[in-house]
């Protein structure tokens, strides 16, 4: 793993800076692509994030520790999130994220093996009205029964 | 100036000042944790809930400014009730170790609990488990179980030493106060975060468990080890020597000035207290005295009135000369100057100081003795010692302080000192060069005298003995003002000097500076 | 006549695209306020019109509006698309489907207030819908609608979109701030407010979605036009989202007032096949929970308030029958104890303590005295707080424990 920033990151993390009157205010949409570059922010990543925008590291580990989607460590290729706030949790929820247990053999909060799938249990995701739903990555799925997610998961390489 | 109520009570108070501050000058304590004068209001730990007619909430007092005829009340059943409910809360994750805990005595959560407090516990559940013994620092120890996340250690490092080696990180009841990645808190000002820390989450090990805080008793003085006269508590032992304790003084604290130091105190000033104990001349020393073998100072002023006199008669006054330094207060040089610079009209005034430190960009400065300034405004030129033109044709030597021996080796010292007559030395310590003269009298240190010095900017600022001085000591300006008597060079002038509030309302006659404004 | 407002043509393909958003009219009322009203004027417009929030505390915008002073210092606004309250996806649908819609909204608000920057705080994981904000965003400023001279007005404005990154209490407008200018997202002390104080210490108009999204049928179609769609004092159509053990889950556009019953049985086509009604949450997880008993009622903000519940984001998630209350209030607990953001004390213990309560009992080791512990703690969180999470965990958990008390008793 490389520990610079790409040139299309970098061009992309300027371009963020100059949105806003104070650099700092860049934090956390730069901590979204460093995310996307590396798959997770370690003390590295917080202190190349720190560099850049003039900040001191420990202000951007207050940040990773407080923002949910912030991951210090590396997740799998494929993050499922399902959803188990109340919409998805009357629709059953628990039951999707067992089934999902048992499928993938991790508990939530894991990652598989291969690296492939990461298992997270997250508060209301906004899409109530698909109940229960999930996201991965960043696509939404709504409606989940067991043979939809087993379709959708078998179809992900 | 508006008038407001606090629970019935009609407080006259300045506009634009919070309820929190207005209460205060009103002699009325509202609980708070998160609040400190030094910083904006934060409003997190929700101690000062108050009730205010017209406002359908409780408000803060520590961010609520007052309005004419604003109703207050800290009393009501409400207010109280909240204040428990959120004292309920804060105990009910803390560990409640008090007996272990180094703040006992000095805690805040405490005090407010034997206060308000006082209920059952009720809280059956699991408490967070974190770390309890965290060093974070060079001398400090983090206790994340203790802590209430009141932040002031985290907005002290943010706001006045812009170091930030504190933050808060996961957030709800994950939430923690720590360091990045081990990287301690390393700044001048460290000593000031466990004395800003309300409870005892931040803890000293200079202080941790040398004693109890109850055991001690606090005097006012001026921090004398730079020339910015930081305004400092001193805790002591009041039971020292006669207690098994092993020293007087224990912990130095800030002690508020806007106008010097703030609410701070830097960690040379806060640590480098050892020298209010170590090797400290407590009895009057004769090595070489004729004709006398009483060993009071009534005497030895007598005698060296006499001595004085009959090298200033016989050989006019260049057989005098002097060794000053600049820990002597405002009033000792005044009386010095008076005594010697314009009574006897003597030149030959060196000065021995430390060298010059280093300065930071807040409170600390270069100069390492506190009243450099004072001396300047009193007229002296200081000179550096040179010690043969000290020596040369003088036959009778005062010297002040103990550090000649830092200056030159002893050797150098003692031919030199061999040449002169008469040698009298007035230090506060135990020192190597004592032995070179006739006379050794101990002195009191600021902390233990009255007076006044001027720091580096030309504030003048006052204090009074925060510790007796050891033994036999004595403050300089007794001893000079004794000695201004017996040459009687104005001696009705010094019957009237006999104390520092005298001799600086005398020098504000003499010297514009020194005028109270 | 009361019509559909904001929701009119999201059957249209490929609306959030500009030509097809300006074929239905589009862009017009930029055009009329930017070119033909005074900003005074585009103030007084949606002061009458009776614009009232749709984030959930209901504040009248032109009020709003009103309060930020005249200054030098730079002006902000802060579109509210953090959009976390459970139940609520309203803005979701309208940024997803016509994102120009709100882009007028933004502009004219701008324009009336004297912005030149906007901010579109949108919940992270709304990656795709930020994207789709950004097009729209280019799009507009190719057409000329953004950007510097705007339809040679002399107005400038630029519009970012700005990715939260999992934060509920980020939806609380000071904590949107906050987390906006690269920090924590705490709450901070009121007053000073954000219209005075906000954005660097800059005066800031914050509004959500759908209240900035009804500015430009306002400026079209009249003040006067915009309050007959709802009620006197509370103009416009509300967009309701309803989730749970309907038939039909989804949103339903409908006048302010609309019967809760209605939307559940009519709108929303009724229970699930083989589910009765037990309970419902009628504006977001906040809102204090309404029995089958209470359905009965008016949707609007004084309605709701009667009947010790509140509108909040019109977020009604229906729960029935076969649902354990204690798995509802489970959830409840431990969403808010996950979300509260630990500054405060009675917040960031209270909440932790609940749920440590609730998960014991649904652990089976529940004690007599639980309940009343809970309806004790809440009360005890409730009005004492640094920002409104507080109040929004108390309610619903009491509602819950006093109303199903029999039911939860039954689990001790």
């Amino acid at each position: 793993m490389s520990l610079e920033f790409s040139e299309k990151t970098k061009k992309k993390i300027e371009e963020i800076i100059a949105r806003y009157p104070q650099k700092e205010a860049a934090l956390l949409p730069v901590l979204h692509v460093t995310q996307q570059e590396f798959g997770f922010i370690s003390a590295v990543q917080e202190k190349m994030v720190a560099q850049i925008l003039g900040i001191k590291p420990i202000r951007v580990r207050e940040l990773v520790t407080f923002y949910t989607m912030l991951s210090r460590e590396s997740l799998g290729k494929y993050h499922i999130q399902v959803c188990t706030n109340l919409s998805c949790h009357l629709l059953g929820a628990d039951n999707f994220v067992d089934y999902l247990v048992e499928k993938l053999g991790i508990e939530p909060g894991e990652t598989t093996p291969d690296k492939k799938f990461t298992l997270s249990k997250v508060e209301c995701l906004g899409a109530c009205e698909r109940a229960p739903c999930m996201m991965i990555n960043f696509n939404y799925y709504g409606e989940m029964d067991p043979k939809k997610v087993d379709e959708i998961l078998d179809g992900l390489k | 100036m508006i008038k407001i109520f606090i629970d019935e009570q009609q407080v006259e108070v300045e506009e634009g000042m919070t309820v929190l501050k207005a209460a205060e000058r009103a002699g009325i304590h509202i609980p708070h944790l998160c609040y400190h004068p030094a910083f904006p209001p934060e409003g997190s730990c929700r101690m000062c809930l108050v009730e205010i007619e017209g406002f359908p909430k409780l408000e803060l007092a520590c961010s609520t400014v007052v309005k004419e005829d604003m109703k207050i009340s800290i009393k009501s059943a409400r207010v109280v009730e909240a204040r428990k409910a959120v004292l309920e809360f804060l105990l009910a994750e803390h560990p409640l170790d008090c007996p272990i805990c180094d703040k006992a005595g000095d805690c805040k959560l405490q005090d407010y609990y034997d206060e308000y407090g006082l209920f059952e516990s009720k809280f059956s559940e699991t408490k967070e488990k974190r770390e309890k013994k965290l060093k974070i620092g060079k001398t400090l120890i983090l206790d994340q179980e203790r802590c209430i996340l009141c932040t002031r250690c985290v907005r002290f490092l943010k706001e006045v030493t812009k170091t930030q080696e504190l933050g808060v990180f996961h957030r709800g009841i994950d939430a923690e106060v720590n360091i990045y990645e081990g990287a301690a808190v390393l700044n001048n000002y460290t000593g000031n975060l466990a004395q800003i820390c309300p409870v005892g989450a931040i803890t000293d090990e200079d202080f941790r468990f040398k004693t109890r805080s109850w055991f001690l008793k606090e005097g006012e003085s001026i921090c004398p080890l730079c020339s910015r006269g930081c305004n400092i508590l001193i805790e002591y032992h009041p039971g020292f020597p006669r207690f098994e304790v092993p020293r007087r003084a224990y912990r130095i604290k800030a002690r508020e000035n806007p106008e010097v130091n703030g609410f701070w105190v830097c960690d040379r000033g806060k640590y480098g207290y050892s020298y209010l104990e170590e090797g400290r001349a407590d009895k009057i020393i004769l090595n070489k005295i004729e004709g006398k073998d009483v060993l009071t100072w009534e005497n030895i002023s007598e005698y060296l009135g006499e001595k004085i006199k009959r090298v200033s008669s016989a050989k006019k006054t260049s057989g005098i000369a002097l060794v000053l330094h600049t820990w002597l207060s405002n009033e000792e040089l005044f009386l010095i100057h008076k005594i010697f610079r314009k009574g006897l009209k003597v030149k030959k005034i060196f000065f021995a100081d430390l060298p010059q430190g280093e300065a930071d960009e807040y409170l600390l400065t270069s100069e390492t003795s506190p009243n450099r300034r004072g001396a300047q405004e009193i007229g002296f030129d200081i000179k550096a010692v040179n010690l043969d033109a000290l020596a040369k044709g003088t036959d009778f030597l005062l010297a002040f302080g103990p550090f000649l021996s830092g200056l030159f080796s002893l050797k150098a010292l003692k031919e030199v000192l061999s040449k002169v007559k008469r040698k009298v030395l007035i230090s506060s310590y135990l020192n190597e060069v004592n032995s070179l003269f006739d006379i050794v009298i101990p002195a009191a240190l600021i902390a233990e005298k009255e007076g006044s010095l001027t720091n580096v900017d030309g504030v003048i600022q006052s204090f009074k003995p925060a510790l007796e001085p050891p033994g036999e000591s004595l403050p300089e300006w007794k001893v000079l003002a004794d000695l201004g008597k017996e040459l009687g060079t104005d001696s009705k002038l010094f019957e009237d000097l006999n104390s520092p509030g005298a001799i600086l309302g005398e020098m504000g006659k003499e010297i514009p500076f020194f005028k109270k404004k | 006549m009361k019509e559909k407002v904001l929701t009119e043509h999201f059957g249209l393909e490929s609306l959030y695209k500009i030509d097809v958003y300006q074929k239905q009219g589009g862009y017009r009322a930029t055009e009329k306020a930017l070119k033909k009203m005074k900003p005074a004027e585009i103030l007084e417009e949606v002061k009458k019109a009776n614009l009232r929030g749709r984030g959930g505390a209901g504040f009248p915008a032109g009020v709003k509006w009103s309060f930020v002073p005249e200054t030098d210092k730079p002006k902000y606004l802060c579109v509210n698309a953090d959009e976390g309250e459970p139940g609520t996806f309203k803005d979701r649908y309208i940024m997803s489907h016509n994102p120009h819609m709100l882009l007028e909204g933004i502009i004219i608000t701008s324009f009336c207030v004297g912005i030149s920057a906007a901010f579109i705080y949108i919940r992270g994981e709304y990656e795709a819908i930020a994207l789709r904000l950004e097009q729209a965003i280019s799009e507009a400023y190719e057409k000329g609608f953004l950007g510097k001279n705007i339809l040679e007005s002399g107005f400038d404005l630029d519009v970012y979109v700005h990715r939260g990154a999992g934060a509920y209490i980020c939806g609380e407008e000071t904590a949107l701030l906050e987390s906006l200018e690269g920090k924590r997202g705490n709450p901070r002390l009121k007053p000073p407010f954000p219209a005075s104080v906000g954005l660097w210490q800059c005066p800031t108009v914050i509004n959500n979605v759908e209240t900035i999204s009804n500015i430009s049928h306002i400026i079209l179609n009249g003040a006067e036009w915009f309050v007959k769609q709802g009620l006197p004092k509370d103009g416009g159509t509300r967009i309701f989202g309803v989730s749970g053990m309907v038939k039909n889950p989804g949103i339903y556009e409908l006048p302010l007032g609309t019967s809760l019953k209605d939307i559940i049985f009519k709108h929303a086509g009724g229970m699930k096949e083989g589910k009765k009604l037990k309970a419902v949450i009628p504006g977001g997880m906040s809102a204090p929970i309404l029995t089958a008993d209470e359905v009965d009622i008016k949707m609007d903000f004084d309605s709701l308030v009667e009947a010790n519940s509140m509108l909040g984001s019109a977020a009604i998630i229906v729960i029935d029958d076969k649902t354990s209350i204690l798995d509802v209030l489970k959830v409840v607990a431990k969403f808010y104890s996950h979300e509260s953001c630990g500054q405060c004390t009675p917040c960031r213990i209270g909440n932790s303590w609940i749920n440590k309560i609730v998960k014991r009992i649904a652990e089976g080791k529940g004690k007599k005295e639980d309940l009343d512990s809970i309806l004790r703690l809440a009360s005890n969180i409730e009005g004492n707080t640094l920002c409104p999470l507080g109040d929004a965990a108390a309610m619903p958990i009491v509602s819950i424990t006093k109303k199903f008390r029999k039911e939860l008793e039954s689990k001790l």
